[in-house]
């Protein structure tokens, strides 16, 4: 189990370094040693969790099954493009007197802990620990969001921190109420928060703490999703943060964020009605959709407008996982991957644009296929891609979730409509019309408002004062990766990766 | 033994008692320090219950989150904040969103609210602690509440620290503390928290001369 301590060890290590260390080449050095390592490790992982379907080690603290591995991917894929991306775009920081040089390594050093954490998270067992890592990537993000100290991003900072902390104080609560829910079945209490514990025994936990418990943990890691309406937060500090962070928050943080809502879904769905979990998520997932696709067309801000694009697909994997099924369950996590990677370019592309144009204002961004070619290339593949149009992989899974929603609707439904509480005029079958044309035209609004933007920025001709050409540096490789990975997924999903998104389906969907 | 316990759950249902109001009088309270020494106040209170608890039933876990509560709770950070509102211009709340009385009349209704969703599952807790799950519930939406009405950022603070009071009384009444690994990273991350949120909070007197959070609005559609 060498690999797993290397996937905790290489970035803890490098974030002990970075304190140290000062010369910004070294700074990235080690950056870039640490995530080879960590992307190699998850290899191995993927390897044995494939043959084995899980793993436990570490007296029980560590527990990878397919659905974490994938999320452990994710993680690995979208870390290294930004540590690529960073080399040129930190010292280019530095080099403007954005940053301090004396302060870079605090940065790489928060961005060491920012990984740790959600690594920690993907892989725990307990439940309780997995808080404790969630709560972490709050607190090394703070400053990672606000490292320019102008005001904005101090403004944007104390949102995030005031707002995350007490979302995941109130997930806290929840993870209390799956112990206190735990106690009567398990007679190790000491091992009461893990889910290797738990899963066997699920059914009979009570099924009032545990709604409770779900309603709780939902709210709480909503707010690091961003879902609606607990994401005001998050157009503020995608914003602010520099394009690596962003990049990780909108790739990476949503993902971990989603999973350990997932994780603690798995429980709650083998005592509760499957309706219940799968109903809310649905219902907070349309709510995303909608309110997300609104502001996209009113947008005037580039980095806000793939702010509102992240809720919006989040969103989109929510209704997924609600609708549940096999179908909706491998959208929803063919999109996570999807959106990962689309979303890390968008900001890469938007990093670079920010660069040229000193700018986040759409308006006064004209002519980056000028300016910048390559650059505005990347920017409409990303965009193409968050639309979900065709020849790229999200136009696959949004088509599998909207198939999902269109044959199985939505759960809560069916139990609004038995238990009285909320009288369901509307057939069963008109409602989930109503649902796939809310669906269908938010996603459209969307896609329209995002490429109407987006053109308008790539085409025209650059403001006077612009330099003209792309100014190649190592930042451009993960871009050019990335849109490689989100041409050839739609086409192609590898052997493993496939049986990986399997593998996690079927954990998830409760027979 | 059944003496003991009966008396022993009349004390915790005291303490909760207790811990309630000190959440009262923080909601009443302008001064920031006082709401500071308040906060100090309550969380001594939950030392207190978190020993006795430990004491009862004889569980030695709970008496190392007891210690870590007195020392981080009651000494460390209300010191930290302490020097924080000596770098302020503005020592007291000058505007609140909802006055004194409205906010303690919410904060009762509140506490109902509390008891009116714990109500199906407080049967099922140990019988020594029964009553104080709902309890900790009401603390963690009184903290909820003082953070939406108030705008200094110190006094947000303290509404945070105060929801998390809540919930440590939740974790040890409820379920006789969580796993100790558990219970430490949640300290670790309080304690960071608090440290982060003061640090900021120097930062926003800094580039706004002032912190009350009603000027951060530079950022919006």
């Amino acid at each position: 189990m060498i690999a797993l301590v290397v996937v905790v060890v290489a970035p803890l290590l490098a974030g002990g370094l970075s304190l140290v260390v000062h010369r910004s080449a070294w700074l990235h050095r080690i950056n870039l040693a640490s995530m080879g390592a960590l992307v190699t490790a998850e290899v191995v992982i993927t390897q044995i969790v494939l043959r084995t379907g899980s793993v436990t080690a570490l007296d029980q603290l560590v527990y990878l099954d397919a659905l974490s591995t994938f999320i452990l991917f994710i993680i690995g894929v979208v870390g290294l493009a930004c540590s690529l991306y960073m080399r040129s775009y930190m010292d280019e920081q530095v080099a403007r007197g954005m940053i301090a040089p004396g302060r870079l390594n605090l940065f790489f050093f928060l961005f060491h802990m920012f990984l740790l954490a959600m690594v920690v998270a993907t892989i725990a067992n307990s439940v309780g620990v997995q808080w404790v890592a969630i709560e972490a990537t709050t607190l090394a993000t703070t400053f990672l969001i606000a490292f320019w100290r102008r005001r904005e991003s101090l403004e944007a900072g104390w949102k995030y921190l005031i707002l995350c902390s007490v979302g995941i104080s109130l997930a806290l609560f929840g993870v209390v109420l799956l112990y206190y829910s735990s106690l009567h079945v398990l007679s190790d209490a000491g091992q009461g928060l893990n889910v290797t514990e738990l899963l066997p025994v699920a059914d009979r936990l009570n099924p009032q703490v545990l709604k409770l418990a779900f309603i709780f943990i939902l709210v709480g890691y909503g707010t690091k999703v961003g879902l609606v309406p607990m994401h005001s937060w998050l157009p503020d500090a995608y914003t602010e943060a520099p394009a690596p962070v962003v990049a990780m928050l909108a790739g990476v943080l949503e993902v971990v964020a989603a999973y350990a809502i997932l994780r603690v879904r798995m429980i709650v769905d083998h005592a509760v009605p499957f309706a219940f979990a799968g109903g809310l998520l649905a219902l907070l997932g349309v709510a995303s959709l909608v309110t997300a696709a609104f502001f996209i067309l009113i947008q005037h801000n580039y980095k806000r407008l793939f702010a509102y694009s992240s809720i919006e697909h989040m969103g989109i994997a929510m209704i997924g996982f609600g609708v549940g099924g096999p179908l909706g369950t491998f959208g929803g996590l063919f999109h996570l991957l999807n959106h990962a990677l689309a979303k890390s370019m968008a900001f890469f592309a938007s990093g670079n644009i920010h660069r040229r144009f000193h700018t986040v204002e759409i308006g006064k961004v004209q002519g980056v296929a000028m300016a910048q070619p390559w650059t505005a290339m990347a920017l409409m593949i990303s965009g193409l891609a968050l639309s979900a149009l065709p020849p790229f992989s999200a136009f696959a899974s949004e088509l599998q979730i909207v198939t999902a929603l269109a044959s199985q609707g939505v759960p809560g439904m069916e139990l609004a409509g038995t238990t009285g509480m909320v009288t369901v005029a509307l057939s069963d079958q008109f409602s989930r019309i109503a649902l796939v044309s809310v669906f269908l035209v938010s996603a459209v609004l969307s896609f329209g408002g995002l490429l109407y933007r987006i053109t308008g920025m790539v085409w025209g001709i650059p403001p006077e004062g612009i330099v003209r050409g792309e100014i190649w540096t190592l930042g451009h490789l993960p871009i050019i990766l990335l849109a490689g990975a989100l041409v050839g997924l739609s086409m192609f999903l590898p052997q493993p990766l496939q049986q990986l998104l399997i593998q996690a389906t079927t954990i998830l969907v409760v027979q | 033994m059944q003496g003991l316990s009966s008396i022993g759950s009349q004390l915790i249902d005291l303490c909760s008692a207790l811990l309630l109001l000190t959440c009262f009088a923080i909601v009443a309270q302008r001064r920031l320090s006082a709401c500071v020494d308040l906060f100090a106040l309550q969380s001594a209170v939950l030392f207190v219950t978190a020993a006795l608890v430990a004491y009862l039933t004889k569980s030695h876990h709970i008496y190392i989150a007891a210690g870590l509560t007195g020392v981080i709770k009651v000494i460390v950070i209300p010191r930290v904040l302490k020097k924080v509102i000596d770098h302020l211009n503005v020592k007291r709340e000058l505007v609140m969103h909802v006055n004194v009385p409205t906010g303690l009349l919410i904060c009762g209704g509140l506490v109902m609210l509390a008891f009116f969703i714990a109500q199906p599952i407080i049967p099922l807790g140990p019988l020594l602690t029964r009553d104080s799950l709902a309890i900790a519930l009401a603390i963690v939406l009184i903290g909820l509440f003082t953070m939406i009405a108030r705008q200094q950022a110190v006094s947000q603070l303290v509404g945070f620290l105060v929801l998390e009071n809540g919930l440590f009384l939740g974790a040890t009444a409820a379920t006789y503390g969580m796993p100790l690994v558990v219970e430490l990273g949640v300290f670790f991350d309080v304690l960071i928290a608090t440290l982060i949120a003061g640090i900021y909070t120097n930062r926003l007197q800094d580039a706004f001369n002032s912190v009350d959070t009603d000027q951060l609005t530079i950022l919006k559609e």
